[in-house]
């Protein structure tokens, strides 16, 4: 992906994003924020019901093109996929998804939604412990 | 009403319509938002990013004499092109770009008044279509330091001085200490809150009004005057890395005519870690 290619790659999710909204069912949900950019998002997750696998995730956010194009861009990437896979995902996997020549100079932006969605999950895993140790 | 007191450095939105092909003029768009104008801008503009064009990728400072001339020359840019600077949030990073301009000394830079938020509110012509121009050759001095730019050392004596102002363009909440962001915005990595010594608080926003334009030489007399900044003092602004301090450096500076202004690009994420360096702090809890 060349430099253009990845501008409007970033702009056609900007601009039609996907999985944008809340959710009513979701089994967690994740604000975030960048600093010095002005950047949040929200994500909104929904888990198999096993508990180890993105069903699905949607967001709501404002701020710049990057931060909200790769929230977007995110939330198809991780449809189904388990959570061990997300543990894995580098931010700088993120980043070249994105177009790294493109958003290199504003890294926290390409990765928030990434960094948040990391965040969801181990909120997630943590509400399980508690409730676990509740139970017994 | 009266008259700012360097008008020339405000065009206005008509203006900037009327010299859209006058080969003299070039529009530069400065954005918070990186991909702002890839979304469309201003016919014949180009785009100068204030962290990949304006600061140096590995010290924390700007680009050197060779640089800013590679840079001008790369954009068709001479020593005698009038350069009109406009971009995103009430040109807050517009007049960063101007600031780093001036110092290296370019001559003939001057704002939209309104900046990008008005173009667009007057539904005026927006492309994608990205410009080029011939190379020129730029003879830049080197990058004068010492007239409207303020190191941390030089804040220092200055707190300890009379006949100075310093101005905290921040926030309320980032004055007081209560936040080290900007409201709606995440914590980030100051260690402490508060502000200099001796700062009043005037946020930078309070220059602007609800179109994005500057608000008038009276009502900005009252607003920076009202708190003791005033025209026969040795003036200084900061907030959190510079680039919200440059805009109220260049109502000072160009709208009001004050004649020492310097811009403390240091600002908050140096003076708040800094060692040894005192602050205030107003919020307690």
């Amino acid at each position: 992906m060349d430099r253009q290619e990845a501008i409007e790659y970033l702009l056609e999710h900007y601009e039609n994003p996907r999985n944008n909204g809340p959710m009513e069912d979701a089994d967690v949900t994740m604000p975030g924020g960048n600093p010095g950019c002005g950047d949040v998002v929200t994500l909104y997750v929904k888990l198999n019901e096993a508990g180890d696998h993105v069903d699905r995730v949607t967001f709501e956010g404002q701020g710049c093109t990057i931060s909200q194009a790769a929230a977007s861009i995110l939330t198809e990437m991780v449809e189904g996929k388990p959570l061990s896979e997300i543990d894995e995902m580098d931010f700088n996997d993120m980043i070249d998804e994105l177009g790294r020549e493109v958003v290199s100079n504003r890294p926290r932006c390409a990765t928030l939604a990434l960094g948040t969605l990391k965040a969801a999950i181990a909120k997630y895993r943590n509400d399980q412990v508690r409730a676990d140790l509740a139970q017994s | 009403m009266a008259e700012y007191a360097h008008p020339e450095v405000l065009v206005e939105t008509d203006w900037v319509a009327e010299h859209l092909h006058d080969p003299n003029v070039r529009l530069v768009e400065c954005d918070e938002d990186l991909l702002l104008y890839d979304q469309g801008h201003i016919p014949g503009a180009i785009k100068i990013d204030w962290v990949a064009d304006l600061n140096d990728a590995v010290v924390r400072d700007y680009l050197n004499r060779e640089q800013f001339e590679q840079l001008m020359a790369s954009n068709g840019i001479s020593n005698d092109t009038t350069v009109i600077f406009y971009g995103d949030k009430n040109n807050w990073w517009a007049t960063y770009a101007l600031w780093v301009f001036k110092l290296f000394g370019h001559e003939d830079a001057r704002i939209m008044n309104g900046g990008r938020t008005k173009w667009v509110a007057e539904g005026r012509e927006m492309t994608r279509e990205v410009p080029s121009y011939p190379q020129t050759t730029y003879k830049a001095p080197e990058r004068d330091d010492a007239t409207i730019r303020a190191f941390r050392d030089q804040v220092r004596q200055h707190i300890n001085q009379k006949g100075g102002a310093l101005v905290d363009v921040r926030g309320p909440q980032e004055f007081s200490g209560e936040r080290t962001h900007m409201p709606e915005y995440p914590q980030e990595g100051t260690l402490r809150g508060g502000h200099i010594p001796t700062a009043v608080n005037i946020p930078w926003a309070k220059a602007v009004k609800e179109d994005a334009t500057f608000k008038s030489p009276e009502e900005l007399r009252a607003l920076y005057e009202g708190q003791g900044v005033t025209p026969d003092k040795d003036v200084i602004s900061y907030c959190r890395i510079g680039e919200r301090s440059s805009h109220t450096w260049f109502v000072l500076k160009y709208l009001l005519g004050y004649p020492n202004v310097r811009n403390y690009d240091g600002s908050w994420t140096e003076w708040g870690n800094g060692v040894g360096l005192p602050i205030e702090k107003t919020y307690n809890q």
